[in-house]
């Protein structure tokens, strides 16, 4: 039996800098990245414009199939959220945007769960990132549509509420941003604990099934995680946008 | 252990970012086009689809009246062919009767003139047989104008029997 950190050590197939960091120096400021985690977005990234291109190419009107089957359903379906959470006109440009939340973390999730690769969000900065990005997005929508009156309801119906309502505000990119990354990072723990603990013999003898049903449900929990934040991001964003009264 | 942030969330922002703008510029334009088109398209084939109903609908309905008023005709083909059948019949009967009426008055008439040439046969062969009998009861010699007199004679009885 393994212990997670010797786990986690025998997974590093391809020799990621454990601890380090790679560092940026601009000006006075030492900028810190994680390198594992930049790699695998990038790896992400190309994965999720590799699927998009290749659905998106000869795209047939009569007869879609394939690919461009699956990512016309995934965009139709975002699309039904946000025209049903706001006005279509409104939401029309935050389409494209929630349906990029929607794929990159998708991808982004189950990546984690091909041997050792690992979930660039199983790592709470990016997770914070997307959810900071979030947090923008409200204020950019809310000010677009109502202009300086979108932050009268801080103190509507009463100034008594002001500080209620911006915790509120801050409470939800860090729910957004811990929800998320909880879920995959607890999953990826999981399954390195479950390849540590039944190791060896073990697996041999059927210790693999375990394996098998938590990564079987860390699909389900990618799609779930990946869903909920996007809904979330356009509920937050409708509610920003919404005609009151 | 602790939450250490870092710049990897700019970098994160950054890469998100990124992939929005190549996504958006190469991925959902072309997307959304072919799923407006498709739509469109869609909604032009429920429109047309609409249209080409009513056609046949219009369609149908003249031929219902074409049926109706070729049956009609039909009708009215057959009723005149009977009705010409019947005429074409009696006048056959009609002709026919005629016929036979002709016949049967040329029949008479017929008759009627073998009859007088009968009798005018009979009365001349009766004068003769008269004339000879006379001859040979008289036994003697008489002149023609003597014989011719007498023959008128009897000639005239002989009409006056009839």
């Amino acid at each position: 039996m393994l212990s997670l950190h010797e786990a986690e050590q025998q997974l590093n197939f391809w020799g990621w800098p454990a601890n380090g960091s790679w560092e940026l120096i601009v000006g006075n400021t030492v900028l810190q990245f994680n390198p594992k985690t930049l790699i695998m977005t990038w790896i992400t990234m190309v994965l999720v414009a590799l699927f998009a291109v290749c659905a998106t190419r000869s795209m047939s009107l009569n007869r879609p199939k394939g690919a461009q089957n699956i990512f016309e359903a995934i965009f139709e379906f975002i699309r039904g959220l946000v025209n049903d959470n706001m006005d279509p006109k409104k939401g029309y440009s935050l389409i494209s945007i929630v349906v990029t939340y929607f794929i990159f973390i998708l991808f982004a999730n189950l990546i984690g769960l091909v041997p050792t690769l690992t979930s660039p969000t199983a790592d709470y900065n990016t997770t914070l990132g997307l959810a900071l990005c979030t947090f923008i997005i409200i204020y950019v929508y809310g000010i677009r549509y109502k202009g300086l009156s979108y932050f009268k309801h801080y103190i509507q119906p009463f100034v008594f509420f002001l500080p209620i309502v911006i915790i509120e505000d801050f409470a939800k990119p860090i729910t957004l941003t811990f929800r998320l990354y909880g879920n995959i990072y607890g999953g990826e723990v999981l399954i390195a604990v479950l390849l540590g603990l039944l190791g060896g013999w073990t697996h041999v003898l059927g210790g693999f099934v375990a394996s098998v049903i938590w990564l079987a449900f860390s699909i389900f929990v990618g799609f779930i995680q990946a869903f909920i934040f996007t809904m979330l991001s356009i509920a937050y964003v409708g509610q920003a946008v919404a005609d009151h009264h | 252990m602790g939450l250490e942030f870092n710049a990897t969330i700019l970098a994160q922002i950054v890469d998100f970012v990124i992939l929005l703008i190549f996504l958006r510029l190469v991925v959902y334009k072309p997307l959304v086009k072919v799923l407006s088109a498709r739509s469109e398209h869609i909604a032009n084939n429920i429109s047309a689809a609409e249209k080409e109903r009513q056609e046949a609908e219009q369609l149908k309905a003249g031929y219902e009246a074409e049926m109706r008023l070729a049956r009609e005709q039909a009708q009215e083909i057959i009723q005149k062919a009977a009705k010409t059948g019947e005429d074409q019949a009696a006048e056959i009967v009609e002709k026919a009767k005629g016929e036979a009426t002709r016949l049967k008055d040329s029949a008479l008439a017929e008759i009627e003139r073998e009859k007088q040439r009968a009798v005018a046969e009979l009365r001349e062969q009766l004068a003769s047989l008269s004339v000879l009998v006379a001859g040979k009861i008289i036994n003697r010699r008489m002149d023609d104008e003597i014989q011719h007199s007498m023959i008128e004679n009897f000639i005239k009885e002989a009409g006056e029997l009839q």
